[in-house]
């Protein structure tokens, strides 16, 4: 049991306040410590996390180093050999420049289209409760589901490119075959997806906004933009905080997509996804060693990743 | 306290799941059956040609026949079943026998059992696409890839009143259609069917390359030959360049998946369509609103070339519980009568076993079809297809999903014939 | 804000746009209820009169792709996302009144792995589980989800503890309640919003997870119903209506769920946010 009986007061921090940010009260820490409450408390996660998560980034790690492939055994250590044949892979650089650029327009798309939308509903009643049902429905569609229904709607015989063609549009364009066009209707139907989960979280931040701020506000004289830079938006920052988080966690892992839409065509890697890749490479091409070093390169920029969003973000909404 | 109370009701639904649940729905365990039965996994894939009924009655068949097998059924989650196979057996399951798979790769790292010359007896050509000289997989039939099927009300309007024998007037048959106003070739390739464009270019490599030298791949393989350095290769990729930038093929058509590419064909969208001798079978059992002909993909001087692959029957894990019995089975199912007869209405196949013969209710596309394969083995005029060869002269595993994405980069104007000669090359270099 | 003497035109705006991004869910819903061949003449038509034919077709099945799918999903789905919640709500309540130095350490171990795609692990992740005899089981494919889905629960609830105030802690304790009846007690109903939004979002996305039932638990163990659209989309692409008739029932679980927790689904991630 327990020994300390005395603690902090209530932390008011908001709650993606990295751990170093908070004030260092050496009695809290020993309130839910000591062995026996981690056993309890932390090791089974501990445990199960490191079995699926980090026991098989060690794995990677191994077989990054090494030519494994399981239809050309035997395997050989073959160093940093992997690594060094990727920086010179344009094919390696097409997949992580379109991961990059899937992550980037997606989430500042779906964040922009939903504090807009969000913006729009923001009101009471019926017809707005409905529409916000509307636009949060695809959020818990699988990506699968999401992606027949618009491969239907913008394969060439679809409903989009049928109905252009009805309005007199002579060659409407090829949304899933054009090699410069594939990489963004791809962006275009995940965004579609996400929008809705930004729209209600910005919601839920917009009705926190105490009505008297902007009483305040319209007695100084200022108008609606004013309004909106100087109240609404620093008070959305943790919204934002949330929204980018998730659209990071829903963007890097995208893979169902790219498999059903366009299977990283129209031609070579053209919407090849680091995910995707890993898999084509490692469980259908064979060649582990190539696809783990893949792998960790990815594994590397995901964790940078993170590591600067949740600080970036937060020092924002700290000073905001 | 309301909380407490879901959550013990929650536990329980989990702890009464969890009990219920050892096994999956669809899935019973246990590779033994009760009375000393083996149970063998087979592998299928479902096709609009080949649905789940007939593989379920197909296996029942091959079961009566072999006592002491209880088969269960997995299905490949695409047509491309090569691919899960490959990711089944990565993750340490592949199955026991396995429906027209792709074997390079599978066999020479010894995972396949091989068949014997007496097991091979009832079979045309038994020493097709081996591998080391032994063969992996059932060579029950033979598929030509690609023939053209065209709508033949488009001929007739476009004025056109015999389909081309030379590839000059091939290309003024697209003229023609285009000036007609009709897409001249329908092609396909969207979403997870990318092979689907693979075909004018099969029948390419077939004229420019393989007729000339038979042995192209082999020789590819054994690296006395590169694709870059090969004038026939650039040439023949270069006549698909061609085919697209006159606009004879659509490049919006990347887009469709293969069973729209085929709707695509039947609707009109377009008046021909190079695809394999699987086609005839729906073409006569679901006839579209018009008369369908075919012709072999004509050659500069207008001799015949059938580009042909034999094979696709079963192979057997060489891991598998009883391999000898799986064997029987996979034989037992290959050979049945019944089980061919299903094959061919379903799904066109030309069967290359001796003393078979096709039901004689077969349509007039299929008859077409078969004539021109025949005429074309009397002329010794057939030749593998490129990309979709499965013995010592194959691609190596991977490669034949590369080209496909690369034959998308040639319809859309990303790559020439001679970039995508050299992609061929590096991406056949990574594979060592 | 500016309420203007356009009244009308806001829900006019708001109507059409909401519209417009329903469309392509209209066509889903519009063709399950249409016979094959009008979805080819007029897909965008209201189905008139409404058939249930594409549903009874695909509840019909002979090889019971659906039900054997619903099955296997509503199992996998269930025991996961209860487990996470229980494991990850203890796990992230530890190490948000934890600030010594391994619990900071953990945490950001757990946070690195909030954004890891399974895609590129999943290979590793099945040589773990051979080794393990875990591989093609629903055993196997629960142990990965928990695994993989807990930095997210401990993501939340770490956050949401903060909100609560240590006092109702302090005072259980005082009255000599251990550990985990404090916890089970008294913190854990106090995280009700964070576990809400744990339970409904790991719960869609596990229910939608693609990659892991479709490797994990192999062909030989059935599917699950998001793995059987994939299956289903190969063999009858043509036939948009059984298709869409399958996503329709597969998806019409997690619509229900959604539905009926509309309320909780963001408040436990947001609760803190605008408290805070």
């Amino acid at each position: 049991m327990t020994a300390t009986r005395t603690h902090p007061p209530a932390a008011t921090a908001p709650p993606l306040e990295p751990p170093a940010a908070r004030p260092p009260h050496r009695r809290a820490g020993r309130r839910v410590g000591g062995v026996g409450t981690f056993t309890l408390f932390g090791l089974p996660s501990l445990v199960l996390y490191g079995y699926v998560v980090l026991v098989p980034i060690g794995i990677s790690v191994y077989h990054s180093l090494t030519n494994r492939n399981p239809f050309r055994p035997p395997t050989r250590w073959v160093g940093l050999d992997n690594y060094q044949k990727l920086l010179v892979d344009p094919g390696f650089w097409k997949v992580l420049t379109n991961t990059i650029v899937i992550t980037v327009v997606v989430t500042i798309a779906a964040n922009a289209i939903g504090l807009a939308v969000a913006l729009l509903l923001d009101r009471r009643g019926w017809l707005y409760n409905l529409l916000r049902g509307v636009f949060f429905t695809p959020v818990v569609l699988s990506g699968v589901v999401v992606s027949v229904i618009w491969q239907a709607v913008l394969t060439d015989d679809g409903l989009l490119n049928s109905t252009l063609r009805g309005l007199g549009v002579e060659r409407p364009p090829g949304w899933l075959s054009d090699p410069d066009l594939a990489l963004y209707t791809l962006c275009w139907i995940m965004t579609w997806q996400m929008i809705g989960f930004c729209v209600v979280v910005y919601l839920a931040a917009l009705q926190g906004v105490p009505a008297d701020l902007y009483e305040a506000a319209a007695v100084d004289g200022a108008g609606p933009v004013e309004k909106f830079r100087h109240i609404t938006w620093p008070l959305l920052a943790p919204a934002l905080t949330i929204n980018t988080v998730m659209l990071l966690i829903s963007t890097f892992k995208v893979y169902d997509h790219v498999q059903v839409i366009t299977n990283g065509g129209p031609g070579d890697g053209t919407t090849s996804t680091i995910a995707f890749d890993v898999i084509q490479t490692g469980l259908i091409g064979n060649r582990v060693g190539h696809a783990s070093a893949v792998a960790v390169v990815m594994l590397v920029f995901v964790a940078v990743v993170a590591t600067i969003v949740l600080r970036l973000l937060q020092r924002r909404e700290v000073t905001s | 306290m309301m909380d407490r109370r879901r959550l013990l009701a929650a536990g329980g639904v989990v702890t009464a799941l969890a009990l219920l649940g050892a096994c999956t729905a669809g899935g019973d365990n246990g590779a033994k059956g009760g009375n000393g039965e083996v149970e063998l996994s087979f592998l299928t894939f479902e096709t609009p040609n080949l649905n789940a009924a007939y593989w379920d009655a197909a296996i029942a068949r091959a079961s009566a026949k072999v006592p002491g097998v209880k088969i269960k059924k997995l299905v490949a989650p695409s047509a491309d079943r090569t691919s899960y196979v490959k990711q089944l057996d990565t993750s340490g399951q592949m199955p026991d026998i396995m429906a027209a798979i792709s074997v390079s790769g599978f066999a020479q790292s010894d995972k396949l059992a091989t068949f014997t010359p007496t097991e091979l007896n009832e079979f045309v050509w038994p020493y097709v696409n081996t591998i080391g000289g032994e063969i992996y997989q059932l060579p029950y039939n033979t598929q030509t890839i690609p023939m053209v099927y065209y709508n033949k009300d488009q001929f007739a309007k476009a004025g056109i009143t015999a389909p081309p024998k030379t590839y000059a007037e091939f290309l003024d048959v697209c003229e023609k259609l285009k000036a007609a106003g009709t897409n001249p070739i329908v092609l396909g390739g969207g979403g997870k069917d990318t092979w689907a464009d693979m075909y004018p270019l099969t029948a390419t490599v077939a004229t420019e390359v393989y007729k000339g030298n038979p042995e192209w791949l082999a020789d590819r393989v054994a690296g006395r030959k590169t694709f870059a350095g090969d004038p026939g290769f650039v040439k023949a990729v270069q006549k698909v360049v061609d085919l697209a930038k006159k606009g004879y093929i659509d490049p919006v058509g990347l887009s469709r998946s293969y069973a729209d590419t085929e709707k695509a064909f039947r609707e009109g969208k377009g008046a021909m369509y190079p695809m394999g001798s699987w086609f005839p079978a729906s073409a006569d059992s679901d006839k579209p609103g018009f008369e369908i002909g075919v012709f072999a993909w004509p050659t500069d001087d207008g001799s015949l070339v059938v580009p042909a692959y034999t094979g696709g029957g079963l192979s057997v894990s060489a891991k598998a519980p009883d391999v000898e019995l799986a064997k029987k089975w996979a034989l037992a199912f290959q050979t049945d009568k019944s089980n061919l007869d299903a094959i061919v209405k379903g799904d066109g196949a030309i069967i290359a076993l001796k003393n078979y013969q096709p039901p004689t209710e077969m349509g007039p596309v299929y008859k077409a079809t078969l004539a021109i394969y025949d005429e074309a083995v009397r002329q010794n005029a057939v030749t593998t297809a490129f990309s979709q060869e499965n013995g010592d002269a194959s691609l190596p595993p991977g490669l034949a999903d590369k080209a496909a994405l690369g034959v998308q980069d040639l319809i859309t104007g990303k790559k020439t014939a001679v970039e995508f000669a050299e992609f061929l090359d590096a991406e056949w270099a990574k594979t060592k | 804000m500016n309420h203007s003497n356009h009244g009308w035109l806001r829900p006019l705006v708001a109507t059409f746009v909401g519209a417009s991004f329903f469309l392509p869910l209209y066509l889903v819903l519009a063709n399950v209820f249409k016979p094959g061949k009008d979805i080819i003449g007029s897909p965008a038509a209201l189905p008139m009169p409404p058939t249930l034919h594409n549903i009874e077709e695909v509840l019909s099945r002979p090889d019971h792709l659906f039900w054997y799918g619903l099955v296997n999903s509503i199992q996998v789905t269930a025991i996961s996302i209860v487990v996470l919640t229980a494991l990850s709500a203890m796990c992230g309540y530890y190490l948000a009144r934890n600030n010594g130095l391994g619990a900071r350490v953990m945490l950001v171990v757990m946070l690195a792995g909030l954004m890891i795609p399974p895609a590129v692990i999943i290979q590793p992740i099945t040589e773990v589980l051979r080794s393990a005899g875990l591989m093609t089981s629903v055993v196997g494919l629960v142990v990965v989800n928990v695994g993989y889905y807990l930095p997210f629960g401990v993501f939340v609830f770490a956050g949401f503890v903060k909100t609560i105030p240590v006092e109702i802690e302090q005072a259980a304790a005082i009255d000599g309640a251990g550990r985990l009846r404090v916890f089970w007690q008294i913190v854990f109903p106090l995280l009700r919003p964070a576990s809400a939004s744990v339970l409904i979002f790991l719960g869609v996305w596990i229910w939608n997870d693609f990659l892991n039932p479709l490797i994990i638990l192999g062909p030989a163990e059935g599917t699950t119903v998001t793995v059987g659209i994939y299956r289903a989309i190969g063999e009858h692409q043509a036939d948009y209506g059984s298709v869409f008739a399958l996503m329709f029932l597969a998806s019409l679980p997690v619509l229900i769920f959604y539905l009926a927790f509309q309320k909780h689904f963001v408040k436990g991630l947001t609760a803190g946010a605008s408290k805070g």
